[in-house]
Parts: C-alpha cells; structure tokens; sequence
C-alpha cells in the first residue's frame, strides 16, 4: 500500500466530518474487500475514517416485525445470533455462507451493502426481503440503493448505518460458491410475504443483483418448487467468467431457485 | 561409494528405526512457528531493506523506456534497478527464461525492476510508480492454434520411438480406441512463495532463500551474476513447499542479489502470489492422442501416444509420453512429441513432469478401452501387465507389483460392488461411481553426498545440502544416520540446505529420500570404518548398536570411540543397475465420487491408494506424501486450470481466488496402503520414491469415477460441471 | 504512528507507518514470523491469528484496527508446561509437512475449539475453509483436531491457555 492519512472517527458526526473534508476518503469497516482492493491500486483514497471505533453500530434487534442490524454487524455475528437464527434464519444462513471464518470475523452487513461487489450476498437479501437502508443522511429502499457493478446510491460522505429487514413468513437462501473464493457464483434469495414474493439472485447478474419477475409471479400462486418447474431465465446481462458460462448461471439460478423455495417451505 | 550390484543384507536391514513412523524432527520447530523460511530471516544480517519486483505488462517484445523518476523520489526508496541498466544476464542450465537485464520481453510479468526501500510498504507504493514504454510484438499464445504445425521433438536419439509396427498392427487389431485428451496448465501453488534475502560480503554472495536444489542453484547464480560459484552460498534449510517451483532460481533471488548490491544492504525480496504465477514457472499444457488396439481376448497389440505441448525458445516437452513406453505390454508401439513455440511464461517440471499428466491421459483411454472390450477396468490391466521393458525384453524391471496393488486395491475398496454400467447407481440428488486408475513414475538415481560428524558425546551429526521441502528428508536421514550408527535420533542432529554441506540429489523428481539417504549411508559407512580404524577392529565384524561399537565381547561407547570428533564424507554414485533394470514405483488409485444431477458438480467420497515403491523408510511421512499427492490429483482432475488470456498471453487467474485448489471441505476419506517389499536394485537403502506416484494416475481415476456415475465421458481436463451437465442423464 | 496492543498476553507498542498491516507489525516490527505472507490478500489464510479470540487474517488488516486489541499468535500457543495439545496432534498425526500453513491452520483450530469444543468432522472442515494447505491433503489435520476435542473434553487439563475473549469491540 502506501501512505495515506489514517482517522478513528470517534462518532458518526465525526466520521461524516472527516470523509467530508478530505480530497478521497474513505470509511473503512472491516476492510476484508477494501484493503486488497488498495494493496492492488484498485483504489488509493488518500484518507482512511475507521467506523470501529464508533460504539454502537452493531446492534441486532428485532421489533415489530422488522429485524434491523447496525452497519458494523460482523458476517460472524449475524450468523450466530439468537435473534437472527430465530426472526430472519435464512439471514443467519447467508450470513455463515460468506467467505470463510476469518473473512466473517472482520466482514461486516455496511460494508459488503456499501460495497455493492455483484457477487455479494447481502444484495440479495436486501432486494428480497425489500429492506430499507439506514444512512447517515437518509433511508434508501435497497432496490434503489444498488445501482450497478460496485455502485451504490451512496453520496462521498455518507455512511450506511443500519439496514432494516422486514421479517417474511418465509424466505431462504442458496448459494453455489465459487470454491476458490467461496463467492457467489450464483445466489438465490426467496422472500414469501403475506402480498408479494421476491426473488433476488446474486453472482449471476454482470451488474449485480436482480429480481426474477417470472419466478416471483409463479411462486405468489404456488409457493412450491414444482410451481418454477419449466422456468428459465434469459442469459442476457449474466456475466459469464472462467468460472462459469452465462448458459451455466442461468441453469443455476433456476436450481438454486428451486432448492431455495424448498428450504423455504422447510 | 559405488552402487554396483543389488545390495545384499546390510545395517538397514535391522529396520529399527528406519521403516518405522516416527514424527519428523523437525515437527517442533514447525508447530510453534519457530522454524524461520527465507523471507523471515531477520537474524541473518541486520539493517535488511525491502525490495518489490516489477512485472512486464506485455508478454512479449521490448521495453524501450523505464521511467522511475517518481520511484526513486518516493519515501524510503533506497534503490531502483531496472532491466535497462544491465545486460541481459545469463540463466541456468535448465531454464529456457532469462530472468533479468536487456530489453527483450519474453513473457508477461517477466521481471523488468526491483524497488529497493526501507519498508515493504514503501517498496510496494514506490514499484507502482514505475512506468515503463513498451514496443509489443505479436506473441504464440494458443497451443491449440499453434499444435497443428508444431515440429516433432524427441527425447532420444529418434524424434518418434518405435517398438514394431504400430500402425500395421493397429489397422489389424478388432478392437479400437483413438481419441485425444487435453490438461491445461497449472500451477504448483506452494504456499510459501519465493522469497530470498541477499547480503553481499565483499565480492561473496549470500542467499537465504527458497529452493529445492541447493547445488543447481549456486551454480546458477553464479552463471547468471557473471561470478564464480565458489563466492556464492545458497541457504535454504526450510521451504514452505515448491513441487518442482523451485528446482530453479528465480527472479527473487536474481533481484535480491542485484538491489543489495545496489542499495549497499542486506534485501528482502518476495515475490507476489501473481507474480509466482506468471513470472516463474508452471506445468505446460497437452493435447495428448492416444491410440490402442487389442485382440478380442483385452491383449493389446498396439499402442501410440502421441503429446503436444508448448514452451519458449530452446525450451523443451511436457513428457506426458513418458509411461506408455513402459506401463503395458503390447507388441507394437509408437510414442512421439511435438512441441509448438510459444511465449507464456517459461513451462518446466512441476511434480511428476511429464507422468502426471500423460497418466491423467492414458488412464482414462485404458478404461474406455476395457469398456469397449467388455472387461473389468481392473482385470484389463492385469492382463496388459509387463515385467520386462517392452522395448527391450531382457530388461527387467527390478521389482514390479502393479498386479498387487491393483487386486489389494479392488478387495480393500470394495471394487466388486462396482456397478459397470454407468450412471446405474442414485443416492438421492447424486449419481454415485466408482473409478481405478494404475500409477506409475520412474524411479531416479543420481548421486547424492554426505558429510557425517561423531562427537565425543556420542551425538550424530549430518550435513548435506538436500532440502526438506515438506517431504521429511530431516527425518528418513536421521533415522538412517541412527540406524547406520545404532543410536536413538535424539543423538541425531540433521543439517539441511546449505551449499557449504556436501553435494546431494536435491529434492525433485521423487529421487531425494532414496538418493540422499543413500548418500547418507555410503558417509555412515566411511565413519564406521573410521571407527574401526580407530578402535584397531576390523570394520567387518564389528556392529553399531545401543549407542555402543561392538565387536566380540568388546563394547565401547560410540562417543568414547569418538574421542575428540571424527568425521566421514563420502556419497553414493550409481553404476549400471539403472540400465539393466527398468526402475519404477506402481500404484493402483481408486475413487468414488458423488455427481450432483442437478448441477453436476462433484463431490469426492472416498480414495484409496495401494503403492509398490520399495522399501518405505518412514510410513508416517511417505504416507503424508502420497495423501498430500492425491489432493493435488483431485484438483487437477476436477479444478486446476490457468486460464490463458490468448491475446494479451499471460496466465488470467494468477491469485488464490481465482486458481482453485483443493481445500478442507473437497477432501473425504483418503487411505493409502504400501505393500510390504524392498528393492535392492534401486540402492543400499532399498527404497524408492512415492511424493510423485501419489498424483499419478489420480485424475484418471476420478475422470473414469465420474464416467461411472454418470455415463458422461470427459477428456478434457479439468472436469468442471459446466463442461457437462448438458449431457447429465436428466434428474428424475 | 502508535500502535499498541496485547500480543500472547504482553503488551506491545510500536511506531508505524498507518499502511501497516497486522501481519507486517507481527513479522516485521516484533519478529513474531509465525504468522506467514502466502498470498496477502486473505485467500490463503497462512497468515491467522487470533483477535479478541477469533481467528482473522493478519494481512488483511491494518496494526492500527487492532490497536488496544488481545492477539494470540502462535508463539503464544505453548506454555512453559509444554505444547498445546494441538501442537502436539499436528506433530503426531503429520498433518504438518513443509509447514508454512501449519500456525494459521491451528489457530483456526484452537479459535474452533475454545468455542466449540466437540465439533463434528464437517465443523471442522467448515472452521478450517480459509486455511489452504498444498502438501498434506487434510485428512490428517481433521483428524487431529477431532482427537485433540476428545481428550480435552475428557481431561479436563487447566494446562490450556484460556482463549483470550476479550470483548469484542468494533473495528
């Protein structure tokens, strides 16, 4: 890396003062993506602001139908909550299926929505469950926090402070990791609600996580895997890689759909 | 000492502590952290800086200007070197990549600058600075365009090696096989990457680094710094793994050297995960054709391989061919290489060059060629097996037992229960199959020396500068210094990896236990008839035991018979036996897999593997070696593949997320089972190798495993999901 | 600037330039070398320590996030009465061969035990996911860990270091 300018933000005031005044700041939580991303150039922000010293963004509660857990919240700590495992379980899950233990003990829920990288996992439940974004400015509906291939509606000096999920009757999430890096080569987030279902697939998309209308009207009649039988979706806008071709993405989202509603259904 | 003759009975043979499984020595030091590797030799030399290497960005052409005016103004800069200020320099005996100097580019990520600073920080900020111009040139970097005119390339005498034949006795044959295989290139992914500390004393050079080869890479340095070899002294008594990564010296080395010198300090240098990948050396790939006939009864007639692969100028084969010439009987045979020019990074040996994937090739044709003949994939090789060199009937091989790996194999793994037809057996979502593949790799011998010190307090003390690259070589010596001289190995002190020790095999090719032992054996030997000598007996019936010199009713205790130190140097050099006998280590591999028939990925269930490779000197670490080796089969067949960018000609996936290995959550039951037997045509230790013929035959076995399950065959490795779920029996 | 923290239960401080990772303070500034560079990016896990009991990769951290943090490396892992039994199983079994992966493989493992001490095989594998290892293929040190959990949980040894689970803070 090289020299840059390192801050502990005492406060979110004092976080959201310090990315304001500097020419390229960042905020840096857990720093699993970030610190790579510098170390290869891909990012050089001339000051860094640590959240982890701000007390209390890690909070887990569920109330009234709606879990919200603060920015800081560890992917390690999600899954292993009582309250996560107990209102939001297929959160729990996706949580415990990111990277691996180390990644998850420093990984944090603002960083990796902050981050937007399209082969997240949060994306997908925040699509789906049609979560609400917590800034330090505003509220953002997830589907219009995510705004492409690492971009997120985000201003420079704002910063993800919590993220608000409502609790669905049912949901569960499938993952087909990419066994190197274990990230999604194609995750798929199924949501039931009492209205609607949504369907939101990470890993799959080249610019990030979508929704399945054709999956989602299948399953607000018939909530059952058998009721996606038949169903495909277009390889258009899939990314396809060394890893995997579009036409494979496609065949997952499909099983991965399938297994997802499955688990759902218990 | 000579190696002439089979060796008859000798101290070895006692087997109490050689054959038995010990923990390595060198286990204690490893668990606590405290054996120190190359870039973490803070106590070597003080005020040691920093260098970063800088790749090229083209692969092939020239730099025409190296800009590092904002490097050498950055913080904590010490030195800049780039590849303009020096002449191209020289390269070692077996490398086809110059490592440093001139403008030439050979391939991408060739070295092109060392930034020297004062922290590795500041090395690393500061080598991003560096902008360098460059005139590209058209590269070669698709060898499936570039194979269909690729000259032949023998490795002999004859650019094609003929037995009869092959092609009459083909065409007459009533039953065929013809079809071509591919593996990709790969990557040894050593965990440790390669790292060197340089400090000059003077005109005299030292490298503390990491290598495999101590006495081919002093030589190396030396030719390629333009200096003589006896100012250069190479280090390297750990090493975090290297599967033929580093028989060689590398940029590291070659730019520590240089940026010392420059910086008039002790360097570090490291290289980068991606510049272990592009700017060393790595396992070319093959488009390997295979031909088989057979009478009706599974006898082949006629068998021809034929690989392709490529390599820079002056740079030399995969020898995927290597086992057809020895594995089966046949009459008629035929084996030729061809290899195409290209300009990826420089392709050299990575374990078991040449059989590991020339067996991933001719194991699968062997299974489609006892399915067309309707025989048991196991009892067709028995029927196809050789004691002889086919090539030369009167050349035995030394000892063979391929036939009882593959039966103990077929009883322990429960191969009756095979179901031949494939795709037959379900277990919920999975498609279940069961695969066998033989082993085989050669057995090397090359000489190996030793220098061996008795102190007054008895205490054995070897020198040698083979390397312990994870292997056990501390150990397998110590316990034959213990056996040799009748002490416990904690009256054993074992010196590896340092050029001032005496000369051995190195480790590579599987020859280092068997080799270096024996080395080890021929300077015990020197010292017990010093001892002898010493003691005024006749070395021939005196015996070395319980810390004691024994010869009639005499005893005296090793470290009296010592008195003030006695030392013995001597080494083993080979006669002969290696062309009388063909020598070789035999496996029989089997796998069963689990296919997801809905995603078609794989899943390992169980492997076994039954090895004939001599005496085994410790089970504990051979068997380490044959499970480590049976891993990295499983991600040749299933996962490895550096992906080539045929364009811009260079290795795409060159991290650790992007070239999968094996991890934890891959690997199920693995068993391996040595039959009980020595050699005594290999050396006076009776051993042979294993590290190599535990990957080999491997990926075959899992290929043919998911043949099995599924019904689809593959030829192309690896074997990932999306190169046949299209072709998957539909779930039902 | 300054960095201080616990290091195998005694403090240690030093001045550091803010790009320092953790993995350079260890290895560079307290000649702590257990701790090994295999990719630096946090995909080989040879890097492993334990922060406020978790294992973490080093490298993918700056000093300065641990400032004030516990860090057990494995130079701490031993006592004066001897290895941790972890230390001793990886020896034993031969799950350690070049060994540049051994350290960060058992802190992972000594990070599973202290808070799951009967873990299954699969837990295990789970636990060990980030740590990759190219010579001995797994099994053994699965294995290993496995008999480790069954002796410490029929002995009750107090030999053990106690995991050091400082409250987790935020960083």
């Amino acid at each position: 890396m090289y020299d840059f300018t390192y801050h502990k933000a005492a406060s979110l005031d004092d976080a959201a003062k310090l990315l304001a005044s500097a020419v390229d700041a960042k905020p840096i939580a857990g720093g699993q993506s970030l610190l790579p991303m510098m170390k290869f150039r891909l990012a050089s922000p001339s000051d860094l602001v640590d959240l982890g010293t701000i007390a209390g963004l890690d909070r887990i509660e569920a109330e009234g139908g709606t879990l919200t857990l603060g920015a800081m919240c560890r992917h390690g700590a999600v899954c292993t909550s009582e309250v996560v495992q107990k209102t939001l379980p297929a959160l729990a899950h996706l949580a415990g299926l990111i990277g691996d233990p180390a990644v998850r003990h420093r990984g944090t829920l603002g960083g990796s929505l902050a981050n937007n990288d399209p082969t997240a996992d949060y994306p997908a439940a925040a699509v789906s469950l049609g979560a609400t974004i917590v800034t330090s400015k505003r509220e953002i509906a997830a589907e219009d926090f995510f705004t492409g291939l690492f971009e997120t509606a985000l201003e420079p000096d704002e910063i993800v402070v919590a993220a608000r999920f409502p609790v669905p009757e049912k949901a569960a999430y499938e993952k087909f990791r990419n066994p190197a890096s274990r990230y999604a080569m194609v995750g798929v987030f199924v949501a039931k609600f009492p209205d609607v279902v949504r369907v939101a697939v990470t890993g799959a998309g080249a610019s990030g996580v979508f929704r399945v209308p054709s999956f989602e009207e299948a399953l607000s009649k018939d909530f059952s895997a058998d009721a996606l039988k038949g169903l495909s979706i277009s390889t258009d806008g899939l990314a396809g890689d060394i890893h995997a071709s579009a036409e494979y993405r496609a065949h997952l989202v499909g099983v991965m759909a399938r297994r997802a509603v499955a688990a759902a259904n218990g | 000492m000579k190696f002439e003759h089979p060796a008859g009975l000798n101290p070895i043979d006692r087997l109490t502590v050689v054959g038995r499984p010990v923990d390595r020595i060198d286990g204690p030091l490893k668990t606590t952290g405290t054996a120190l590797y190359a870039h973490e030799r803070h106590d070597v030399a003080p005020n040691q800086a920093y260098g970063v290497v800088v790749g090229a960005a083209i692969a092939r052409g020239r730099v025409e200007t190296i800009d590092v005016r904002a490097a050498r103004a950055a913080p904590g800069v010490l030195a800049v070197v780039t590849t303009l200020d020096v002449p191209r320099l020289g390269r070692g005996r077996m490398n086809y990549a110059y490592l440093f100097g001139g403008a030439e580019i050979q391939h991408y990520h060739q070295a092109i600058a060392v930034v020297v600073a004062e922290t590795f920080e500041q090395a690393r900020a500061a080598a991003a600075l560096i902008r360098a111009d460059y005139t590209p040139e058209q590269g070669r970097f698709d060898l499936a365009a570039e194979a269909g005119h690729a000259p032949l390339h023998g490795d002999g005498d004859e650019p094609v090696h003929r037995v009869g034949d092959f092609e009459t006795a083909f065409a007459a044959a009533p039953v065929t096989l013809d079809r071509t295989y591919t593996t990709p290139d790969q990557s040894h992914v050593m965990i440790e990457p390669h790292a060197t500390v340089a400090v000059w004393d003077g005109d005299r050079l030292t490298l503390w680094t990491s290598n495999q080869m101590i006495a081919w890479s002093k030589k190396a340095v030396a030719d390629i710094l333009g200096m003589p070899a006896e100012k250069v002294r190479v280090v390297s008594p750990y090493v975090g793994g290297g599967f033929g990564g580093k028989l060689f010296v590398r940029a590291d080395a070659v730019l520590a050297a240089l940026g010392a010198k420059a910086a008039g300090r002790p360097v570090r240098v490291a290289l980068t995960r991606p510049l272990v990948i592009n700017n060393t050396t790595h396992r070319p790939a093959t488009i390997q054709r295979i031909r088989i006939g057979a009478e009706r009864d599974g006898r082949i007639t006629a068998i021809a391989h034929e690989s392709t692969s490529g390599n820079l100028p002056d740079g030399s084969p995969e020898t995927a061919v290597a086992q057809t010439k020895l594995l089966y009987a046949g009459a008629a045979r035929m084996i030729a290489m061809r290899l195409a020019r290209l300009d990826l990074p420089e392709g050299n040996a990575m374990r078991a060059p040449g059989e590991a994937p020339g067996m991933m090739a001719l194991e699968i044709a062997i299974d489609e060629m006892a399915e067309a003949l309707g025989l048991d994939p196991v009892e067709f090789r028995i029927r196809n097996d050789t004691q002889v060199d086919p090539a030369h009937p009167g050349r035995p091989f030394s000892y063979r037992d391929l036939v009882g790996c593959l039966r103990l194999g077929a009883e322990r793994f429960g191969w009756s229960a095979r179901d031949p037809k494939p795709a037959s057996v379900r277990d919920g979502r999975w498609l279940i199959g069961l695969g066998v593949a033989a082993g085989f790799r050669n057995n090397l011998l090359t000489k190996s020396s030793a220098r061996v010190e008795l102190d007054r307090h008895g205490v054995v003390t070897v020198s040698t500068d083979m390397t312990d690259i994870g292997t056990g070589s501390y150990t397998i010596i110590a316990q034959t210094a213990a056996e040799m001289l009748g002490v416990g190995l904690e009256k054993v002190v074992v010196r590896l990896g340092d050029s001032d020790f005496p000369a051995s095999a190195g480790s590579g090719g599987q020859w280092g236990a068997n080799n270096a032992t024996a080395g080890v054996y021929a300077a015990c030997v020197r010292l017990r008839d010093a001892v002898a000598r010493k003691l005024g007996l006749n070395a021939t019936d005196i015996d070395f035991a319980d810390g004691e010199v024994m010869s009639g009713d005499r005893r005296v205790p090793l470290g009296e018979a010592a008195g003030e130190g006695l030392s013995a140097e001597d080494g083993i050099e080979y006669g002969s036996l290696a062309k009388d006998y063909q020598q070789s280590t035999f496996a029989g591999h089997f796998v069963e897999v689990a296919v997801d028939a809905h995603t078609g990925e794989t899943r390992l269930r169980r492997m076994l593997a039954v090895c004939s490779a001599g005496r085994i000197l410790n089970p504990k670490s051979a068997r380490s070696q044959v499970i480590g080796a049976m891993t990295m089969g499983a991600g040749a067949a299933l996962m490895e593949k550096l992906s080539v960018d045929t364009r811009r000609g260079f290795f795409v996936n060159h991290d650790l997320a992007g070239y999968e290995v094996p991890v934890h959550a891959d690997i199920p039951h693995q068993e391996v089972i040595f039959l009980d037997e020595a050699d005594p045509i290999s050396s006076p230790m009776k051993a042979k190798g294993v590290g190599e013929l535990g990957l080999c035959g491997v990926g075959a076995a899992i290929a043919n495993a998911i043949y099995n399950a599924t019904g689809v065959r593959v030829r192309d490795y690896p074997i990932t999901l999306d190169t046949y779920l299209d072709r998957l029996p539909r779930p039902a | 600037m300054n960095v201080t923290l616990t290091v195998n239960g005694e403090t240690r401080s030093a001045e550091v330039p803010p790009e320092t990772t953790l993995l350079v303070f260890l290895r560079e500034y307290l000649n702590l070398t257990g701790a090994k560079t295999g990719c630096d990016i946090g995909d080989c896990g040879a890097c492993t320590v334990i922060l406020d009991g978790k294992a973490v990769n080093a490298c993918l951290m700056l000093a300065a996030q641990a400032d004030g943090r516990d860090v057990i490396t494995i130079e701490g892992l031993a006592t004066r009465e001897g290895l941790h039994p972890l230390q001793k199983v990886f020896e034993e079994t031969g799950a350690l061969q070049c060994g540049f992966c051994g350290p960060g493989v058992i802190l992972s493992a000594k990070a599973l035990l202290d808070e799951n001490p009967a873990p299954s095989k699969q837990e295990i594998r789970n636990a060990l996911a980030g740590n990759l290892c190219r010579c001995t293929g797994y099994v053994k040190m699965i294995d290993g860990i496995q008999e480790v959990a069954e002796t410490m949980r029929s002995v009750p040894t107090p030999a053990l270091p106690a995991a050091s689970k400082g409250e987790q803070k935020h960083g």
